[in-house]
């Protein structure tokens, strides 16, 4: 069990749970862990926290599902069920040395917060880190404080679009493929995309990488599907010969790209 | 395999120390021509030993159609099946054993082992059997499966009109053999020639099942469904299912999984295992729902691409084992040697 220590509301339907279960955690950026609302059913969720943090986990979590509302109703001191790590996550030591461009799109920015705090560890390991981040509507920004810190680092170069803007809102706007342009400061031959969002937003921005010229074996995948037991027996995440659950859910798109309907 | 002969007289002595020792289930003879497993529950019990297959798949015993995998959520307290005797299955066909070692795979290898399946399956005793006749919807030959078993078991009977010739394929059932030795007698030459005759006719049998339906052997699988993903082939028959799951349900290879949770009085965190069906519009369903096989035809070819497709792949096996069990359990007619035979055709058209 882990105990809810803090609920951050980031949007009006996506907020940050800080959890503190009851043996610590280890796991690598980009797995994920199975939650469950106990009495009710589980989800799968990949951290959103720096996984040098082994005793506190952030969750967050859109408010799409039966699991999910009854989640978004709870309050710091409940206790919810974490089970895990499952899965296979970012391969840092592949990453490093690299030019690495991270493409998020909407509560797609969760598993990447992880990532994006793991390469600030040592971010002198990487040779470029580019963000790249989209949201329906500037309210649908996550982690607004932290994304505002991230652009004041000189280490990070952090771009926003949103579909559309209000009054306040000084930056791009258009979908996320507006700011994928060959202008980013990466040579993308030899560097590596990072994509996390919504199955649509996955499929343009890979097209439009690949139009870029990033290699099919660079451009890493969030293939979420329904994962349930997290172990690779139950079937229900099948991706070709793959079970997102235990061979994913990050993939590259030279792993996915022979399967049939991957983006649905 | 040392091999014995017993009698049909002596056979009844035979189910009684079974009956002592495990939990015995057996085939049953239910109205004229239907077979189901039972639990023995005493002498004038007879049990089917040849015959075909029953209507039941065997992994009903290992991977259990409802099974509770929490009670206690986060006390580190799993619990695994609590069975007071091992159990006994008299009379299981080759189509079940060729099941039971894809669920095998499924269950006990890779990172994660299934704690329940494996319990489930220690400590139990197969005791396999040829097939005397064969249905009009057996066509395990096809999938290279024999109609009599040669591994995976622990025990074999051969019934022949007299009597049954009985070998083991385990230390386990050696010991059983062993045990009840006395009611044992050798195996005569011609009981081997009585076996090999019949083998040979219920084997022609299968054959003509072949034959007659056109069904294509598994050589020319390969990629059936990767190279027919468009086909007419999958909403034709989708169009007539009607999403029960009952092949799904009957298949020997089928493990899907469903966990839901529960909870009652002051317990809140119960959690079932039940068998699901990829047929169901929310297999796949993701929340806020999204759902990669929303149509009942990608379903269909999904059921069709991991048998014929992902197993091979991952397994270097087909997950059908020819036991025709979909066929006569399908209340649509949708007849996977049918499916089979179009796909290998259009394949064929393809290239």
């Amino acid at each position: 069990m882990a105990e809810i220590l803090d609920v951050i509301e980031e949007t009006p339907t996506i907020k940050t749970f800080k959890l503190k279960p009851e043996r610590a955690v280890s796991f690598e950026t980009g797995q994920f862990v199975e939650m469950t609302v106990p009495g009710l059913g589980e989800a799968p969720f990949t951290p959103s926290s720096n996984p040098i943090t082994r005793e506190t986990m952030d969750l967050t979590i859109m408010n799409v599902g039966r699991v999910t509302s009854r989640l978004h109703e709870m309050k710091a001191g409940e206790a919810i069920g974490v089970r895990g790590p499952y899965g296979k996550g970012y391969p840092l030591d592949k990453f490093k040395g690299r030019e690495l461009l991270i493409v998020g799109g909407g509560v797609g920015l969760a598993p990447l917060r992880s990532l994006i705090l793991a390469l600030l560890n040592s971010i002198s390991d990487y040779k470029k880190v580019v963000i790249k981040y989209g949201a329906r509507l500037p309210k649908d920004i996550v982690y607004k404080e932290e994304v505002k810190r991230w652009k004041e680092n000189k280490a990070l170069d952090v771009e926003l679009t949103v579909d559309k803007g209000d009054e306040s809102w000084k930056g791009n706007v258009g979908v996320i493929t507006t700011i994928l342009k060959d202008d980013m400061g990466l040579d993308s031959g030899s560097g590596i995309a990072i994509v996390c969002g919504p199955p649509i937003m996955m499929k343009f921005s890979t097209f439009k990488l690949l139009e870029l010229g990033f290699k099919h074996e660079n451009i890493y995948l969030s293939m979420e599907k329904n994962m349930s037991c997290g172990i690779g027996k139950c079937g229900h995440c099948r991706i070709g010969p793959y079970y997102a659950c235990k061979d994913g859910p990050v993939f590259t798109y030279e792993a996915v790209k022979p399967y049939h309907n991957i983006w649905e | 395999m040392d091999q014995k002969y017993l009698k049909k007289d002596d056979f009844a002595k035979f189910t009684e120390y079974l009956a002592e020792e495990y939990a015995l289930f057996y085939v049953k003879k239910s109205g004229e021509d239907k077979l189901h497993i039972a639990r023995y529950e005493g002498k004038d019990e007879l049990p089917v030993v040849g015959c075909v297959r029953p209507f039941e798949p065997l992994k009903n015993f290992f991977f259990l159609a409802r099974e509770k995998v929490v009670d206690g959520y986060g006390k580190g307290e799993a619990i695994a099946a609590k069975r007071k005797k091992p159990f006994c299955i008299l009379g299981v066909k080759n189509c079940d054993l060729a099941g039971l070692s894809i669920l095998d795979y499924v269950f006990t290898e890779g990172d994660f082992q299934d704690p329940f399946y494996i319990k489930n399956r220690q400590n139990n005793l197969i005791i396999a059997a040829d097939c005397t006749t064969a249905l009009d919807t057996c066509f395990c030959h096809a999938l290279g499966n024999r109609h009599y078993p040669e591994k995976n078991f622990d025990i074999l009977i051969s019934e022949l009109g007299s009597g049954y010739i009985v070998g083991h394929g385990s230390d386990k059932g050696r010991a059983v053999i062993d045990k009840n030795r006395a009611i044992f007698t050798a195996v005569q030459s011609y009981h081997l020639k009585e076996r090999d005759d019949l083998r040979r006719s219920v084997g022609d049998k299968v054959d003509s099942n072949i034959a007659r339906e056109q069904i294509p052997d598994s050589s020319q699988y390969k990629d059936i469904i990767k190279s027919n993903l468009e086909s007419a082939v999958w909403s034709r028959e989708a169009d007539k299912c009607v999403e029960c799951g009952a092949c799904n349900v009957v298949c020997p290879t089928c493990h899907c999984f469903y966990l839901f949770d529960s909870s009652k009085g002051d317990m809140k965190e119960l959690r079932f295992k039940t068998w699901d069906s990829c047929m169901y519009e929310r297999f796949a369903r993701v929340a806020g729902g999204a759902n990669p096989r929303d149509h009942l035809w990608t379903r269909l070819r999904n059921r069709f691409e991991k048998k014929f497709d992902y197993f091979p792949e991952v397994k270097g096996a087909y997950a059908c084992t020819g036991c025709g069990r979909c066929i006569s359990g399908c209340p649509a007619k949708i007849d996977i040697r049918k499916v089979l035979k179009e796909l290998v055709a259009e394949k064929k058209t393809h290239q």
